[in-house]
């Protein structure tokens, strides 16, 4: 058996609001080989966006470890968590890209940090772009895109760099459904066509159905686990 | 990160808030304007007085007074208050002193009447030797038209060039040949008695434009012995004293003669010490200004760092995306402050070339320009000196590095803060 691409180990964390603890995770165990498409799904609160966080190297957990590809996260300094990052593709539902930035601008920006070239990462750009459907667009402002289209720039910024894996944080949250079952064929695709592997969280039924495998959280603990 | 891609996209931000950076900038460049004008208005006036005090007393020159007058160098506050006075005739004695070539007693009468024709103007009558005068002073004490007599007859009159053009647009108020009047009032307010003298004039002098000890633009020069019986008085108010040479030992010995000669009752300074004052004086005056300009950049710094931070709140969430999408602290940091270096070079660069400009426009309105001599009775005091502001390198560099420097130093502690931002916190930040 290969190195899952992400494993967590009873992965914990607490948060303080103020001297009150809150156990966002209780002790999560969660593997994710490479090429799977797996969608978390759970009431608004029991901790997805945490543990999404923790896979993506964005927080720390207060117990337990993540390993991405077999490296122990925990072990990595701040540079080392920040080349980390930059091979993890991350979607958040409010899409955070930098509003002054065109869709070409942004999804180059994730190609500049590394530092790629300019002509590499414009054809780079140009290619992501297209393949997310927004070949039209590639030079317009979030603010003058739809929220699905910046969804897909998001999504492109996030293959850009030939991301290990998606995080996908409720990216259909925050727009209709009919464009939402967009993004989704977009997602499905990149998973079968690309081999791209796939963590998505969602309160969508309907998306969950088209994950490869669900995993139902409550209160900070994975509950069910089922492949469809 | 590249260095490029950094500082593009410090750029694309600070263009994103044009108002804002400009105004930043503005800080920058007020305190940058303001050093390099005073700077090089300073460093000029001080290369010009410099020269006008060269050119207008050589440095192998020694002036000999009653004190106060010249009061200013060490040792020169020898004279008292007693009822010494310095006659015209002491030249003897100085030219008996070793090293000392000769030395020319000069009296000085401000606010004299002068009068060609209907026009009058009021001046400072000088009466000396004009021909000891014209070889000390040979450069300066030199005519222009006309000759100056060495052997005068009587009433023979030299004139400066404010004297004859006066309002410098070819009006001549006298030219060689005319005649002119002097009227002295003496007496009481209420018990003036006029004396005139009349004479024709001999010689203008060529423009000198300085405002030194030697001759001056405004000034009418009568010979000696005229004035003193002109003035009624045998006493003089310096005696100049040429040297064989500007040695210091020299300079020294015959300062220390000359003291000696009239037991310390006389103050005798060097040209040398007195150019030695003028830059001391303005060393001092210029630190003093460029410390005012100083304090001004340190607003300006202040300034950065205010608005940085204020842009550090507004920008809390891009910095979580960058460091969510794997930038490193040290590349947010960098970000930063290159956002205040090219706010610091804008500034430097604007703020030098607003104040070299500002400082020809104020050295042209101390220069005087024209029509500086009113008509009437005032006459100009000093002659039309002009200033060229001068703009050393290292004035120049010292601006760049110093802009340069207030911006980024003022920048570290927010850009060490954006850097330290966590990404899921900065991320949250609503
Ligand atoms: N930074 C934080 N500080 C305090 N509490 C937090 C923080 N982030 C999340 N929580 C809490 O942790 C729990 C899980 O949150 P989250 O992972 O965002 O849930 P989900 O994404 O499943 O809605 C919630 O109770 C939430 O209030
Ligand atoms: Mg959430």
């Amino acid at each position: 058996m290969t190195t899952p691409v992400v494993e967590t180990t009873n992965l914990k964390k607490t948060y303080m609001l103020g001297k009150v603890p809150v156990n966002a995770l209780q002790g999560v165990n969660l593997k994710v080989e490479k090429g799977d498409f797996l969608a978390i799904l759970g009431p608004s609160g029991s901790g997805k966006s945490t543990l999404l966080n923790m896979i993506g190297a964005l927080d720390k957990p207060t117990e337990g470890k993540v390993f991405i590809e077999g490296v122990d996260v925990s072990t990595l300094n701040d540079n080392e968590l920040a080349d980390l990052r930059r091979e993890i593709g991350f979607v958040f539902q409010f899409f955070n890209l930098i509003p002054r930035l065109t869709a070409k601008g942004n999804v180059e920006l994730t190609m500049a940090i590394p530092g790629l070239g300019k002509s590499e990462r414009r054809k780079r750009a140009e290619e992501v772009l297209e393949t997310v459907g927004l070949k039209e667009r590639v030079n317009h402002k979030p603010a003058e895109l739809s929220g699905g289209e910046r969804q897909r720039v998001a999504i492109a910024r996030a293959l850009a760099n030939n991301a290990k894996f998606l995080l996908m944080d409720e990216p259909t949250g925050n727009i209709d459904s009919k464009t939402a079952s967009g993004i989704i064929e977009l997602v499905k695709g990149l998973n079968k066509e690309k081999d791209v592997t796939i963590i998505i969280v969602t309160h969508d039924q309907h998306i969950a159905s088209q994950a490869k495998r669900t995993v139902q959280m409550l209160d900070g603990l994975i509950i069910k686990e089922e492949v469809n | 990160m590249k260095v490029s891609d950094v500082f593009s996209y410090a750029f694309g931000a600070i263009r994103l808030r044009k108002l804002r950076a400009g105004l930043t900038t503005l800080g920058v460049v007020i305190g940058i304007a303001a050093i390099v004008a005073l700077l090089s208005i300073s460093q000029g006036l001080q290369d010009s007085i410099t020269e006008q005090l060269q050119t207008g007393f050589a440095t192998n020159t020694l002036i000999v007074s009653t004190g106060g007058g010249f009061g200013m160098g060490p040792g020169a506050m020898t004279a008292t208050e007693s009822d010494f006075n310095l006659l015209v005739n002491y030249t003897q004695i100085i030219d008996e002193i070793e090293d000392v070539v000769m030395s020319v007693a000069v009296i000085q009468k401000p606010g004299c009447h002068i009068r060609s024709g209907e026009r009058e103007l009021k001046l400072t009558v000088v009466g000396v030797d004009f021909a000891k005068y014209a070889n000390i002073y040979s450069s300066t004490f030199e005519a222009e038209s006309g000759e100056i007599p060495l052997d005068p007859e009587n009433e023979t009159v030299v004139v400066g060039k404010r004297v004859s053009d006066p309002w410098k647009n070819g009006t001549l108020f006298c030219d060689v040949d005319d005649g002119v009047e002097i009227v002295w009032t003496t007496g009481t307010l209420f018990d003036a008695k006029n004396e005139t003298y009349t004479g024709h004039v001999a010689a203008v002098l060529k423009e000198i434009g300085g405002f030194g000890i030697g001759p001056s633009d405004s000034s009418v020069y009568i010979p000696i012995l005229q004035a003193q019986s002109f003035f009624g008085t045998d006493e003089c108010d310096t005696i100049i004293v040429q040297l064989e040479n500007d040695d210091e030992a020299t300079i020294e010995s015959v300062s220390e003669a000359i003291d000696g000669a009239f037991s310390g009752q006389v103050s005798v300074t060097s040209s040398t010490a007195m150019l030695d004052i003028m830059s001391s004086v303005f060393s001092t005056v210029e630190l003093f200004l460029a410390g005012i300009a100083a304090i001004s950049l340190l607003v300006a710094g202040i300034g950065i760092m205010n608005i940085m931070i204020v842009s550090l709140m507004e920008r809390t969430r891009e910095i979580g995306i960058l460091k969510a999408l794997g930038m490193k602290s040290r590349t947010v940091l960098s970000i930063f402050l290159s956002e205040a270096v090219i706010v610091g070079l804008m500034g430097a660069a604007i703020g030098i070339a607003s104040g070299w400009g500002l400082a020809h426009v104020v050295a042209r309105v101390f220069s005087g320009g024209g029509g500086f001599m009113p008509a009437g009775d005032h006459a100009a005091a000093a002659g039309g000196m002009t200033i060229t502001p001068v703009l050393t390198p290292t004035v120049f560099l010292g601006a760049f590095a110093f802009g340069l420097i207030v911006s980024v130093v003022f920048a570290l502690y927010p850009a060490w803060r954006a850097s330290k931002l966590k990404p899921v916190e900065a991320l949250r930040y609503e």
